[in-house]
């Protein structure tokens, strides 16, 4: 596939290996904050490639992991409602709630299905003006100006019958909670590049300028990745903190227009809560007032949930890079992907399902 | 948030008002919304697209020059990696 | 599963939510629950050493000959789609599962359910496609059974096939005896009929130029056969699950550890376009007209050759070995030089965003 495989060539791949480590001259310990940069990184054993010259730390880059507890239950309640069809991602099926996940409320009877793309729920809707269909608008700023459009349409087809669960939220405050805890110990970051496709990357200038690291906007690929890398070393090992663009084929400095528009037109800023950190301030996105009949939460009265999540969990430290998901006493006996006790454990990009399917016995094959 | 791949458009139509598009994904075609890069591609351009929407057109004078870039790093030399396969491909 | 606490350092997790109690969907992927559930749910009732080993056929000694039997319900939504129906799933699907226990298939049963309402023109074209496919194979429908139920049950049609067939004490390829030093050879290129059906299905809604490659495996089983005798140590077909289960259960049965060779792996690019755009992992996609075969490696190149000789298997290729390290484990050697383990999926691969 064109723009896709020539990013995976293993040639180049080991070749900007060998400069990194020819480049550092110490380890440095960088984070990538997105899930799909996790996945290929685990997934092609660049961590354990890079081992000496470059630690990565995951961050918390997988909306599915960080949507809050309550989120999931209200979206669990929803969908055992006889009276809604509750579409989804695929990423959501899994996740447990306090009681269930989404898959076991579809084995009890609730009409829940997966969609790949928003507008074929508000297809959907349109389709069955009987059934209310509910969708669960989870993203960071990657996704935002899909479920903006989303609710943009079925305002513009004047649906009655389709409404959005919102759980989206904001990297840069993510990255500044985490450079603000007293053990963070990242000193350069891989910028997420489809966010930055969406949203530019002036946001980021402040905050490489503020807490003297470096940023370098990174794709996907391996080589993408090992060039993001390379750059955010290169940076360290010359003392330098800026913003850099390694995504250079999609994202440009002011991001897609249009979709910021879009998204400031449906969304406003709010605080969020994020699942194992805690809220964060101004991190998330909300329906504004206009399109309040397109939000879920207030079309449909959501008491007597109890959400139970306790008072300490590790998922929190995983996500903030603070714990490795194999150092997690649960990981691998008490929570594997059959029986996750969090959701890094489920979401096939979370930091843990990714060790666990990829990385496992690492120690014991041979390299 | 993050599964964005590229794709070649080729086809082009509006659907109520909101411009859509025929994507191939290396022989997969989907409907993609083409929106937000509306004012940018036509057919035969490539975009990155995510849940079904095109969020950037891919810039290919930049795609080309980072993967030229990234060959002048690499030497002609053969990895051992390569040799193994040559060796494989032999002994099949 | 119940939820489970841990009390050292006060660590607690948010509670899990797996009390399964009743079937889901992901029982029927062919990964971890399906295991499971076999293992929990139907071994403790019905086991016996035959039923123990989990073979695609079970082979029974009846009246002095070996017998290979074996069963398979097919309830594929849509009934057709690019390169078949539904029928000729079930016509191809039991005769493989004989011909990769090494047994030469003589006869089929064929039970169905019938959702009323189901036109007759559909019938027909599924029940001609049973009728082709037996006859292509050499095989007859021997007997077989009809059921209807009403509308809104059995998704149009539902049809289970057992079959049986003669086995040899010369030619016994099983999962259990694949050994350190073999290698692993697949047929034909993966992932086609999965991605078909899904396409089909109109669900995700995408085109895609891929057929079905529902195929009788015996003239590729007889070639290597001919070619290598006993010296073909396994065989299997990688349906649902895709390759990666079928690689771990032969792993698992056989004691050993499996090391593949990314790059080796023949996929076509309309599959790794879909699987691109979907988030799949194309070895976790089903095939219906591929076999996986473990012969030494000193053999590997008769084996190339007698699978190449024949049109199924023109695009036949090694695609890794068998080692004594990492028993049960399957992994992935990828070009830059990294490995990663290729694990048993719980459940069923999802659409993902991420």
């Amino acid at each position: 596939m064109k723009y896709l495989n020539e990013y995976r060539d293993p040639v180049l791949a080991r070749r900007l290996i060998e400069q990194i480590r020819r480049e550092a001259t110490r380890p440095w310990v960088l984070m990538e904050v997105c899930g799909g940069q996790t996945h290929t990184i685990v997934r092609q054993g660049l961590d354990a490639l890079l081992e000496g010259a470059v630690e990565m730390v995951h961050g918390p880059g997988c909306p599915v992991c960080v949507t809050p507890l309550e989120q999931i239950d209200r979206a669990l309640a929803l969908a055992a409602r006889p009276d809604v069809v509750f579409t989804s991602f695929g990423d959501m099926l899994r996740v447990p709630g306090s009681e269930c996940d989404l898959h076991q409320i579809r084995a009890r009877g609730g009409n829940v299905r997966i969609v790949y793309s928003p507008l074929d729920a508000v297809e959907l809707a349109r389709r069955t003006p009987d059934r209310h269909v509910v969708f669960f608008a989870v993203g960071f700023e990657t996704t935002a100006p899909a479920n903006a459009m989303a609710v943009w349409r079925a305002r513009e087809l004047g649906l009655d019958n389709f409404s959005v669960l919102v759980s989206h939220v904001t990297v840069p405050p993510a990255m500044t909670a985490i450079l603000e805890s007293s053990d963070n110990r990242v000193q350069g970051f891989l910028a997420a590049g489809h966010v930055c496709t969406v949203m530019g990357w002036t946001e980021y200038e402040p905050i490489a300028a503020r807490y003297r690291v470096p940023i370098v906007v990174t794709g996907f690929e391996p080589l993408d990745l090992l060039e993001g890398m390379l750059l955010a070393v290169r940076q360290l090992e010359q003392g330098r903190h800026e913003v850099e663009n390694q995504y250079v084929r999609s994202v440009r400095r002011d991001g897609n227009q249009p979709a910021q528009e879009l998204i400031s037109q449906v969304f406003e800023l709010v605080d969020r809560s994020w699942r194992g950190i805690g809220a964060i301030p101004r991190s998330g996105l909300g329906l504004r007032e206009e399109f309040a009949r397109y939000d879920a939460e207030r079309r449909f009265a959501l008491d007597g949930i109890r959400t139970v999540e306790p008072a300490e969990c590790r998922a929190g430290d995983v996500l903030r890079g603070v714990l490795k998901p194999m150092d997690c006493p649960a990981f691998g006996r008490l929570c594997t992907p059959e029986h996750p006790l969090g959701a890094p454990m489920v979401s096939s990009e979370g930091a843990c399902a990714a060790y666990y399917n990829y990385g496992r016995f690492r120690a014991s094959l041979p390299v | 948030m993050c599964l964005g791949i590229p794709g070649k458009i080729v086809e082009r139509h509006d659907d109520r008002g909101l411009p859509m598009g025929v994507v191939d994904f290396g022989g997969v075609r989907r409907d993609v919304c083409l929106a937000y890069v509306a004012d940018e591609v036509q057919v035969g351009d490539y975009a990155i697209v995510h849940v079904g929407f095109a969020i950037s057109k891919v810039d290919e004078e930049e795609a080309r020059r980072t993967y030229q870039a990234l060959r002048e790093m690499s030497r002609l030399d053969e990895l051992d990696w390569m040799k193994d396969v040559a060796d494989r491909a032999e002994a099949t | 599963m119940s939820t489970d606490t841990l009390a050292a350092g006060g660590l607690t997790c948010p509670a899990p939510a797996t009390d399964v109690d009743r079937i889901q969907l992901g029982h029927g992927s062919g990964g971890k629950m399906s295991a499971a559930l076999l293992r929990d749910r139907f071994l403790p009732h019905l086991g016996n050493p035959t039923l123990a080993q989990l073979g695609d056929a079970a082979v029974l000694a009846v009246g002095g000959a070996s017998l290979a039997l074996s069963t398979d319900t097919f309830v594929v939504h849509p009934l057709e789609f690019p390169g078949g129906n539904i029928g000729d799933l079930a016509v191809n699907g039991t005769l493989n599962d004989l011909a990769m226990m090494g047994a030469r298939p003589q006869a089929l049963s064929a039970g169905f359910v019938l959702e009323e309402g189901l036109p007759f023109d559909v019938l027909d074209r599924v029940v001609r496609a049973m009728g082709r496919a037996a006859r292509t194979a050499g095989v007859i429908v021997a007997t077989g059974d009809t059921k209807v139920v009403e509308r809104g049950k059995a998704d149009g049609l539902y049809v289970n096939t057992s079959g049986i067939g003669l086995v040899s004490a010369e030619f016994r390829p099983a999962p259990d005896q694949a050994r350190p030093g073999d290698v692993v050879l697949v047929s034909g290129p993966l992932g086609r009929h999965g991605i078909a059906v899904l396409a089909a299905r109109g669900g995700i809604d995408f085109e895609v130029d891929l057929e079905s490659d529902s195929a009788y495996l015996g003239p590729l089983v007889e070639r290597l056969r001919e070619a290598l005798g006993p010296d073909v140590h396994t065989l299997r077909d990688p349906t649902r699950g895709g390759l990666a289960s079928t690689l771990n259960e032969i792993a698992a049965a056989s004691d050993v550890g499996i090391a593949l060779r990314e790059g080796t792996i023949p996929i076509p690019e309309a599959v790794a376009g879909a699987c691109e755009m979907l988030g799949f992992d194309p070895l976790y996609v089903a095939n219906e007209g591929v076999l996986a075969a473990f012969v030494p490696a000193a053999r590997a190149g008769d084996a190339l050759a007698a699978l190449r000789s024949h049109p199924l298997g023109q695009h036949a290729a090694v695609i890794g070995r068998v080692v004594a390290d990492h028993r049960g484990m399957v992994v992935l050697e990828t070009g830059i030089g990294g490995t990663r383990i290729v694990d048993l999926l719980p459940g069923d691969q999802l659409p993902r965003i991420c």
